[in-house]
C-alpha cells in the first residue's frame, strides 16, 4: 500500500465529506432542523446537473450553476411549506416530514430520469496529474479547493457579519430574535437555501467520481451525520476537521479492511464517540 | 396624541386568560408604570404591546403607535417601527458579544417621533459596556445585561420603549441609576413603559401607574394621586411607611 | 416535543365507559367479521394476498407506534427488526429446515437483542440524534445484508419453504396467502390487543409521562433512560414477527428489506391516523395499501403520494385524521363559544 497516495486519497474523500456536510452544520444549528432529505437533495442536484450537461447541451460549469440554482429554489420551496413547524421548533414532526420530502424526491426523480445508472462527466475529472508518485485528477483538486473555500467563506460570513450574528442570535433564542427586530421566518429561508446550495455544489463536485443513481442518497446523510456529531453539531471548523479525519479513515479502512463496509465502519466509529463520551451528547 | 395606545387587550394562554380588556396609553415624554402583585399579568400587558410572548400566546384587541394600528403586525415589524421592548428574564443573547448584540440592530429610519441614539450616546449612558464589548453576553453580570438590553433597544431608535422589571437583581444603588437614565430618557421627550416589582422607586420617577390585579386594570392616575391610593398604600407602600418613622 | 394539549387525550381518558363483556363481544364480532372479509369479497388469491399483506404492515407499524406514539421518539431503525423477523425464517428455514415455531423464536430472540443494543448505544441521546443513530443503523444493516454472501448477498434468499407450525395435534401450514390468513389475523390481533394491554401498563404510563413532562417523571422518581430502553426493546420483537411473516408469505428474503419504503409506510401509516389511536396503524395502512393496489400511479409516483402525504399531514393536520375527526365533532357539539 502506497500510504502517501492514501493519504491524499483521504484527503480527497473527505473534503467531498465534508463538503456534502456544510450546509447541514449550518442548518443543524441554526434552525435546529435535521434535514433527511439532504442525501435526496444531493441526488437531485447531481441529476439536474447531468439532464443540463447531457439533455441541453451545456458545459459543465454552467450545468453545474443550473443545478445550484434549482436547488435553491427547491430549498426555498421546501422551507416556505415547512414554516410553520420550524418557527414553533416542532422537532419531531420536522424530522418526519423531511423525510417524506426525501422520499417524495426520490419517487419524483425516478419519474424523471428512470432508474438506470448514468455517469456525471466532468472535465476536471479526466486530467490527471502526478507529483512524486501520488496521482489525482483536476476534479480531486477542485473538490479540496471549493470546499475549504465553503468553509472559510462559512465561517466568516457566520462570525464576521451581521447575517451570520443574526444566524447565531436564532439559534441561541428565537422568540428573543423577534425583539430585535429580526425577521426570523426569513433567516429560516435563507438559511434552508443556504442549505440546498451547499449541498448542491457538493453534488456537483463529488457525483463525478462515482455512477449516479436515483436511489443514491442514504450513504451521504450517513457519513454527513458522522462528520456533524464528531465535529460538534453546528460547529464549522470541527465539521471540516471532521470531515477530513473520517476521510482519511475511510481510505486507509478501505484499503486495508474492504472498501465494501467502510460506511458500517465509519457508524462504528460513531456510535463509539455517542457510547464513551461521558455525559453523551448534548445539543448546546 | 399618544404615543401608544392599547384598546381592551386581551391575552389568553390556552384556555386561561392572563389579562382582560386591558386598556392603556402612554404619552410622548411621559413615563408611565404598571404595578401589581406576581403573576398579575403585568409581563402580558407590556409584551402583549410589543405582540410578542415566550408562551402560545393569543392577543386580542387594538394596539396604535402614533396613532396607526400594528396589531396586526408581527412583533419583529413592531420593534422595526419603533416599539422596544426589554423583556423581563433573558433580554440579550449570550452567544453574541456585546458588540454583535448591538450590530443585530437594523438600520434606524428618519422618521418622525424617533428617538435617535448612536452607538456613543449609548455607551455614554453605560459605560461600563464599553469595557465590556468583546465579552459575550452570557459573561456579563445582571447589571450589565440590563444595560446591554436597554442600551440595544435605545440603539434601535424606540419610540416607545416598553422596560419589564429592568431593575431585577440589581443593587439598590444600580436600581437608581437605571431608573433615573429612564428618567432622563423621559425629559428628553421618550416614552417609557415601565414595570416595576418596587412600586416606591415606580412611583418616585414615573408621571402615572396603572394598578392591574388577576389580568384586569383596576386602578389608573398620575403618581402623586396614586401614592395616595388607597389599596397602593396598603399592598406596596404600607408595610414601609411603618418601617420608616 | 411539545405537544401539550395532546395530554388530554391520554388514552385513560377516552375509554369508552361500556361493560366489560360488551366490549369483548364486540371486539369478538369484529374479528370474526374480519376473518370471513376477504371471503365475502370473493376470495381470490389477490384478495386473499391484500389482506395479509394489510395484517403484516400494520403489526410491523405497531412497532413504530409504541415507540412514536407514547415514547415520543422516532425511531427509524425499525426496518432493521423487520428484516431480522425476514432473514430468522429465510435462513433457517432453507439452510435447517427449522419449523415456523424456531424460526419465529430466533425472530424475537434477535430482535430484542438488536434494540438492546441499538437502545444502550443510544441511551443517552435524545430526539434527533436518537432518529439519526437509528437511521444510520438501518442503513449500515442493509449495506452489510447487501455486502455479506453468508446473508445471501444482493441475491437475498430464496426459496422460502411453507411456513409450518407443529401444534402437536395437528400441523398449521401457510402455503398460500389464504392458508396464512387466519394467522395473520391472529398476529395483527395480538399485537392490537399487546398495544392496549401496554399503554394501560405501567411501562405505557411511564413512557407517556416521559415524553409528555420530563422534568415530572424526574421528580417522580423515573430513570427516564430506563423508561426510554424498556419501551424501545419491547417494540422490536413485534415489528420482528411481522417481518417473520412477510418472509413466509413472498417465500423470498433480500436487503430491499431495508428499503426506505417499510419505513415511510411504517410512519406514514401511524401518522395519517394521529399518534396514539390504537386501530391507527391499522386504517393507516389500510388507506395506502388501498391506494397503492387500487389508484397505484406507477412505482415511483406512489413514492411521490406516500411522501407527500406524510408531509402534508404533519404540516396541515399534526394530530391526522383522528384529530381532524375530534376537531370538527367538537366543532359540532358546541357550535360557538
Ligand atoms: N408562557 C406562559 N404560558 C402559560 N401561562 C403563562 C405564560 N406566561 C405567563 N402566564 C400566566 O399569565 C399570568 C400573568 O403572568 P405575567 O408573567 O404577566 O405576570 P407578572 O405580573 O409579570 O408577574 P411577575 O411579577 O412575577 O413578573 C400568570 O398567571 C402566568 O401563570
Ligand atoms: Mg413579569
Amino acid at each position: 500500500m502506497n500510504v502517501a497516495q492514501q493519504l491524499v486519497n483521504g484527503l480527497v474523500i473527505g473534503s467531498g465529506f465534508a463538503c456534502v456536510a456544510l450546509g447541514w452544520t449550518i442548518l443543524l444549528g441554526a434552525a435546529r432542523l435535521v434535514n433527511f432529505a439532504h442525501g435526496q437533495m444531493y441526488m437531485l442536484a447531481a441529476f439536474i446537473c447531468w439532464f443540463a450537461l447531457t439533455r441541453w447541451g451545456l458545459d459543465f460549469t454552467a450545468a453545474a450553476v443550473v443545478a445550484v440554482l434549482a436547488m435553491g429554489v427547491l430549498g426555498i420551496l421546501m422551507q416556505s411549506a415547512m414554516s410553520q413547524l420550524v418557527v414553533s421548533q416542532n422537532l419531531t414532526s420536522l424530522m418526519i416530514v423531511t423525510l417524506g420530502f426525501g422520499y417524495m424526491i426520490q419517487g419524483a426523480a425516478g419519474l424523471g430520469f428512470g432508474g438506470s445508472p448514468h455517469a456525471l462527466a466532468s472535465p476536471a475529472d479526466k486530467v490527471q496529474y502526478q507529483i512524486g508518485g501520488i496521482w489525482f485528477t483536476g476534479q480531486d483538486l477542485i473538490i479540496v479547493t471549493v470546499t475549504l473555500a465553503l468553509y472559510a467563506g462559512v465561517w466568516l460570513l457566520l462570525n464576521r457579519t451581521r447575517q451570520g450574528a443574526m444566524v447565531r442570535a436564532i439559534a441561541e433564542d428565537p422568540k428573543l430574535a423577534q425583539i430585535f427586530g429580526i425577521n426570523t421566518w426569513l433567516v429560516y429561508v435563507a438559511v434552508f437555501m443556504l442549505e440546498a446550495v451547499l449541498v448542491a455544489i457538493a453534488a456537483v463536485l463529488v457525483a463525478p467520481k462515482t455512477p449516479i443513481l436515483t436511489s443514491m442518497g442514504f450513504e451521504e446523510v450517513i457519513m454527513t451525520f458522522v462528520v456533524v456529531v464528531l465535529g460538534g453539531v453546528g460547529n464549522v471548523g470541527g465539521a471540516l476537521v471532521a470531515g477530513l479525519a473520517l476521510g482519511i479513515f475511510t481510505a486507509f479502512f478501505g484499503a486495508l479492511v474492504s472498501p465494501a463496509y467502510t460506511t458500517a465502519a465509519s457508524f462504528a466509529v460513531l456510535l463509539a464517540f455517542l457510547t464513551l463520551r461521558p455525559e453523551g451528547f448534548s445539543f448546546r | 396624541m399618544n404615543v401608544l395606545d392599547a384598546a381592551d387587550l386581551t391575552v389568553r394562554y390556552g384556555g386561561s386568560v392572563a389579562l382582560r380588556d386591558a386598556t392603556l396609553a402612554v404619552g410622548a415624554g411621559r413615563l408611565v408604570a404598571v404595578a401589581g402583585a406576581n403573576g398579575a399579568g403585568k409581563s402580558t400587558l407590556v409584551n402583549a404591546c410589543a405582540g410578542w410572548s415566550r408562551g402560545h400566546a393569543s392577543i386580542a384587541g387594538d394596539v396604535r403607535l402614533d396613532g396607526r394600528s400594528v396589531a396586526r403586525l408581527a412583533a419583529y415589524r413592531r420593534a422595526r417601527l419603533g416599539i422596544q421592548c426589554v423583556p423581563e428574564g433573558k433580554n440579550v443573547f449570550g452567544e453574541l458579544t456585546v458588540e454583535e448584540n448591538f450590530a443585530l440592530v437594523p438600520a434606524v429610519p428618519r422618521e418622525a417621533g424617533r428617538h435617535v441614539f448612536s452607538r456613543e450616546d449609548v455607551l455614554g449612558l453605560f459605560p461600563r459596556l464599553h469595557e465590556r464589548r468583546t465579552h459575550k453576553g452570557s459573561a456579563l453580570s445582571g447589571g450589565e445585561r440590563q444595560m446591554l438590553a436597554i442600551g440595544r433597544a435605545l440603539l434601535a431608535g424606540p419610540r416607545i420603549l416598553l422596560l419589564d422589571e429592568p431593575s431585577v437583581g440589581l443593587a439598590p444603588r444600580l436600581i437608581f441609576d437605571v431608573l433615573t437614565v429612564v428618567r432622563r430618557l423621559v425629559d428628553d421627550g421618550l416614552a417609557v413603559l415601565l414595570v416595576e416589582q418596587n412600586v416606591s422607586a415606580a412611583l418616585d420617577v414615573a408621571d402615572e401607574l396603572y394598578l392591574i390585579e388577576r389580568g384586569r386594570i383596576v386602578g389608573h392616575g398620575d403618581a402623586a394621586a396614586m401614592r395616595q391610593d388607597e389599596r397602593i398604600a396598603q399592598a406596596y407602600l404600607g408595610g414601609l411607611a411603618e418601617v420608616e418613622p | 416535543m411539545t405537544e401539550h394539549s395532546m395530554a388530554l387525550d391520554a388514552p385513560a381518558a377516552r375509554r369508552s365507559p361500556r361493560h366489560p363483556a360488551i366490549r369483548a363481544l364486540a371486539v369478538a364480532a369484529a374479528v370474526a367479521l374480519a376473518y370471513w372479509l376477504p371471503s365475502w369479497l370473493g376470495g381470490s388469491p389477490l384478495t386473499y394476498g391484500f389482506f395479509v399483506t394489510l395484517a403484516i404492515f400494520s403489526v410491523m407499524a405497531v412497532g413504530v407506534d409504541i415507540v412514536l406514539s407514547y415514547l415520543g421518539e422516532v425511531s427509524l431503525g425499525h426496518t432493521i427488526f423487520w428484516a431480522i423477523g425476514g432473514y430468522s425464517a429465510a435462513i433457517l428455514s432453507t439452510s435447517w429446515d427449522a419449523n415456523g415455531w424456531i424460526t419465529a423464536a430466533t425472530a424475537v430472540g434477535l430482535a430484542v437483542l438488536a434494540a438492546a443494543f441499538l437502545g444502550w448505544a443510544t441511551l443517552k441521546t435524545r430526539e434527533f440524534v436518537f432518529s439519526l443513530a437509528t437511521y444510520a443503523a438501518a442503513v449500515v444493516a442493509g449495506e452489510i445484508a447487501f455486502n455479506t454472501d453468508a446473508l445471501g448477498g444482493s441475491d437475498g434468499i430464496v426459496g422460502i419453504p411453507a411456513l409450518r407450525l407443529p401444534l402437536g395435534f395437528a400441523e398449521f401450514s401457510g402455503r398460500s396467502n389464504q392458508e396464512l390468513w387466519p394467522l395473520a389475523l391472529l398476529l395483527l390481533v395480538l399485537s392490537i390487543y399487546f398495544v392496549d394491554r401496554f399503554r394501560r401498563s405501567r411501562l405505557g404510563t411511564e413512557a407517556l409521562m416521559v415524553q409528555m413532562n420530563p422534568p415530572l417523571a424526574i421528580a417522580s422518581g423515573l430513570d427516564i433512560r430506563k423508561v426510554r430502553f424498556r419501551v424501545f426493546v419491547v417494540s422490536a420483537p413485534i415489528t420482528a414477527l411481522a417481518g417473520w411473516l412477510y418472509g413466509y408469505q413472498r417465500a423470498y428474503v433480500g436487503p430491499d428489506m431495508f428499503d426506505m419504503y417499510f419505513l415511510t409506510l411504517m410512519l406514514t401509516a401511524v401518522i395519517v391516523v394521529g399518534r396514539r389511536v390504537l386501530l391507527g396503524p391499522l386504517i393507516g395502512v389500510a388507506l395506502i395499501l388501498l391506494q397503492q393496489n387500487y389508484f397505484s400511479i406507477g412505482g415511483d409516483g406512489n413514492k411521490v403520494v406516500l411522501g407527500a402525504v406524510l408531509a402534508f399531514v404533519l404540516i396541515v393536520w399534526p394530530q391526522g385524521l383522528a384529530g381532524l375527526a375530534r376537531r370538527i365533532w367538537r366543532a359540532r357539539a358546541q357550535p360557538r363559544s
